[in-house]
Order: C-alpha cells, then sequence, then structure tokens
C-alpha cells in the first residue's frame, strides 16, 4: 500500500490554520499526489487530528471545493473531483499572482538567498508540481 | 510507639520517592509539563529546576518524617494524613513553581502538526474483544455463591482495619452476598465504555492504543478483585492477601508506564502549553478531542472546553454513585 500523503500546519505561524491546510492540499491536488476519486478525511476526523476547529477544516474544504476541486455533498466525506480545464487567469487576477510573487522573492532577497538560487527554487517548483 | 507509625513513615517515603520520579514520567516532549526543546533538559537552566525540584521534595519528606514522629501520641486521625500527604501536597507545588521558572526559561518551540489524509473510518482493533471474557469471573463467582448459599454465615464481615481484624459485619441478604459482583459487573461496563469513548474522542497513533491496553489490564484486574472479595465469606483466605494483587498491579502499571515512555518512537499528542492549567487540567474549546494525552504520567485527560467531555464526566460520576449505592452497608 503506498504511504498515505500528509499535510502539515504550524499553529505558530502567522498564517492562519485555515489557508495551510488550503495551501498544503492545493499542492497535493496539483502535483496529482491526490488524484480524482480520492476521498478525503471527514471535516470531523481532520479537525480533530489537527487538533483545530471543525470550522476551519469546514471553511479549508469549502474554498477548495470553490475551486472545482472537491466534491462535499452533504453527508459523505469530501472527494477529490476531476477539474475543468481552467481558462486563462484574467489580467487582474495575474497582478494579484505578480504581486505575492514579488513579495515572496524580495523576502527571499531580504534574508539573503541568491538570484540564482531564487530562480532555481523556482524551475524546481514549477517541475515538481507536474504543470 | 503507635502501632501505626511505621507504615505512616512507609507511606510519606513512597509518596515522596513517587514525587521525586514526576519529571521522569511524562512524555519527553514535556518537562514540568511545559513543551521543550530536546535539549533543554540536560541544560544548565533544566538541571537548575530538577536540583530545586528534588531539594523541595526531600524537604516535605523530612518535614511528614518530623511531624509523624511529633505527633504520635496525638489523638485524632486527620494530622497524620496529612503529615502523611505533606510530600504530595509540597511536592506538586514545588512542581508549579518550577512549572513557571521553566515557562519563562525555555525558548519557545513550535507547534507543527503532520496528519495523514486518510478517509478511513476509526476502526476499534481487534483484541478488543478481549474485554468480555472478564464478565466470566463475576458470573462465575455469583453461581459459585449461589451453589454454597447455605454455607455462607447468618452474619459476615464486609470491612478489615488496618490490623486485618474484622470491623463491620453485614447480615447475610441477596444484596450483601451479590452486591461486591453487582458493583464489579457495573465497573466493569464503566471502564468498557470509558475505552470506547476514549477510543473515538481522541486522535489516532500509537498512543492511543497503549492507552485501551492500559485499559483493558484494568478491566482484568476489577474482574479478579470483586470476584476474590465476593466470595470472602465462605472462601478460606485472608483478605489481607487482597492487598498483594492491589499492590502488584499499580507496581506494574508505573513499570509499564515508564517502558512506554522511554520509547523515542511513541508519539506523543500536540496540545497548546497555554491551554494546560496547574500542569494537568486541559481547556480548549477549539480542540474537538474529548480525551488527550495528559503531560504528567501516562494516560488521557479530559478537554473540560468540550460540552461533551463534561457530559461524559457527569454520566461518569453518575454511574459510580449508582454503583457505590449497590454495595452493602
Amino acid at each position: 500500500m503506498p504511504p498515505l500523503a500528509k499535510i502539515r500546519i504550524d499553529l505558530t505561524s502567522q498564517v492562519p490554520a485555515y489557508r495551510q491546510i488550503v495551501d498544503a492540499l492545493r499542492v497535493l491536488l496539483v502535483d496529482g499526489t491526490l488524484p480524482p476519486g480520492t476521498g478525503l478525511p471527514s471535516v470531523r476526523r481532520l479537525a480533530m487530528e489537527l487538533g483545530i476547529h471543525f470550522n476551519t477544516v469546514g471553511e479549508a474544504y469549502r474554498t477548495l471545493a470553490e475551486e472545482g476541486w472537491l466534491d462535499l455533498r452533504h453527508g459523505r466525506s469530501a472527494k477529490v473531483i476531476a477539474r475543468d480545464a481552467q481558462s486563462a487567469a484574467s489580467p487582474e487576477r495575474l497582478q494579484e499572482f505578480r504581486t505575492q510573487l514579488r513579495n515572496l522573492v524580495a523576502q527571499m532577497r531580504a534574508a539573503g538567498v541568491a538570484r540564482s538560487r531564487i530562480a532555481a527554487e523556482l524551475r524546481s517548483l514549477l517541475e515538481g508540481l507536474n504543470l | 510507639m503507635n502501632n501505626d507509625l511505621p507504615i505512616s513513615l512507609l507511606i510519606a517515603c513512597f509518596v515522596g520517592a513517587v514525587m521525586l520520579l514526576l519529571p521522569h514520567i511524562s512524555p519527553r516532549r514535556y518537562f514540568f509539563a511545559i513543551t521543550v526543546p530536546s535539549a533543554f533538559r540536560s541544560s544548565n537552566g533544566g538541571r537548575a529546576s530538577l536540583r530545586r525540584y528534588y531539594a523541595a521534595v526531600v524537604c516535605s519528606v523530612v518535614i511528614a518524617v518530623v511531624l509523624l514522629v511529633r505527633i504520635d501520641q496525638w489523638s485524632g486521625a486527620l494530622l497524620p494524613v496529612v503529615a502523611m500527604l505533606a510530600p504530595a501536597m509540597l511536592g506538586m507545588l514545588a512542581f508549579l513553581v518550577e512549572r513557571n521558572q521553566v515557562a519563562k526559561a525555555s525558548p519557545p518551540v513550535g507547534d507543527v502538526r503532520v496528519v495523514e489524509l486518510s478517509s478511513d473510518d476509526d476502526h476499534l482493533p481487534r483484541w478488543i474483544a478481549l474485554v468480555l471474557p472478564p464478565f466470566v469471573c463475576p458470573v462465575a463467582a455469583a453461581a459459585w455463591l449461589r451453589e454454597r448459599w447455605n454455607e455462607i454465615p447468618a452474619r459476615f464481615p464486609i470491612h478489615w482495619n488496618g490490623h486485618n481484624v474484622a470491623d463491620r459485619w453485614t447480615d447475610k441478604t441477596p444484596r450483601a452476598v451479590y452486591g461486591p459482583l453487582l458493583f464489579g459487573g457495573g465497573m466493569i461496563l464503566v471502564l468498557i465504555l470509558l475505552t470506547l469513548a476514549m477510543f473515538y474522542g481522541s486522535r489516532r497513533g500509537r498512543q492511543r492504543n497503549a492507552i485501551v491496553k492500559m485499559m483493558v489490564a484494568a478491566i482484568y484486574f476489577v474482574a479478579l478483585l470483586f470476584s476474590a472479595i465476593s466470595i470472602l465469606p465462605v472462601a478460606p483466605f485472608s483478605p489481607s492477601l487482597l492487598l498483594v494483587p492491589g499492590l502488584l498491579f499499580p507496581a506494574l502499571l508505573i513499570v509499564w508506564v515508564i517502558r512506554v515512555l522511554r520509547d523515542p518512537s511513541m508519539p506523543v499528542d500536540q496540545t497548546p502549553d497555554n491551554c494546560w492549567y496547574l500542569g494537568s487540567i486541559y481547556v480548549n474549546a477549539n480542540d474537538p478531542a474529548i480525551f488527550v494525552q495528559k503531560r504528567i504520567g501516562f494516560g488521557y485527560t479530559i478537554n473540560m472546553g468540550n460540552r461533551l467531555a463534561w457530559l461524559l464526566m457527569g454520566g461518569f460520576v453518575a454511574a459510580i454513585v449508582a454503583l457505590v449505592l449497590t454495595l452493602p452497608r
């Protein structure tokens, strides 16, 4: 049996727990670790295991369902679904991503990471996500 | 010299020894019930905390011994009991003082949670069926007593003092004869329900299975102990013999707990430091777990921030009160 996918959240981080769950799950969804048809733990179970409120996990699942990744039918556990092909991001959305990336790159440079290293990290992430 | 003095001194020293062990019978992630980096225990700050704590416990044992010897001739039962428990009370106070010191001195530790994304439902381990055979003991004891009903004296003892002399008696009635068995059977049932609640109300992991095993062992102990107590009116053995399993079981339990806690691969249930009060009361309304792993010793405690936990505790207390009422008086 292949090892189960794991998510990791840091409760002392400035990033809200719900955002960390969304980000961690999205990475697993994008890179194919969680293919369509995969069942996710129930909101109750995941909240229990992480030691956080049900609403936090519920909000994370709803966000991913709105993005088209999950099927959240009442009374059933969350399931990964095949996502429709996405149209190219709008110029406004693209600008939003650019701002986020610029902030992140600035943070890395401020922390002393070399330009070439940043470029290599971004390339390796893109390849790793199997896009 | 009072006959009870040696045993009082022994109890005070035993309590002191347990208090000395307290910082070591906790999961390694915690030191004085505070989350610390793994190197903190052996740091100067950690060693100083331990030294101060040991000194306080030794002083409390000396105070207890002096009090017990001095109050040897005094009348009244309360003062010797207070003196015997002085190492526990003063030791706990010292533990809480050191807990505050460690919280100040220890560098902050991140609270990272890693969880497997399993959609499988929670299944009890197969060996949980082992909770059923203990019911045979009270049933067999009841059948045995029924067969020997005529051999049971019209009045028989139900309590013995420290010198193994009967000091309370009861008349031969069905309640008096079968009461301990009903109590034992009820306790087994309550322990089984508690085990199930603990299993489904806590986080997954090896630590949970370890606790369930401990509960199963406790169920066997209760079944055997109450079955043995119930046959005392007709069985030819001294009631003081019951002290042997009564002391042996907790001793074996302590040895097992220390072994489990020393196992570096044993996972630890993570909980935030700021939700623990006095090192042993957990209150976190955001945590859906009803039972969480204790920080002192090995076992589970309830999450007082969870309303279901209060309901369970109420039910547990009501069940115990109802069971006590079944005992002969």
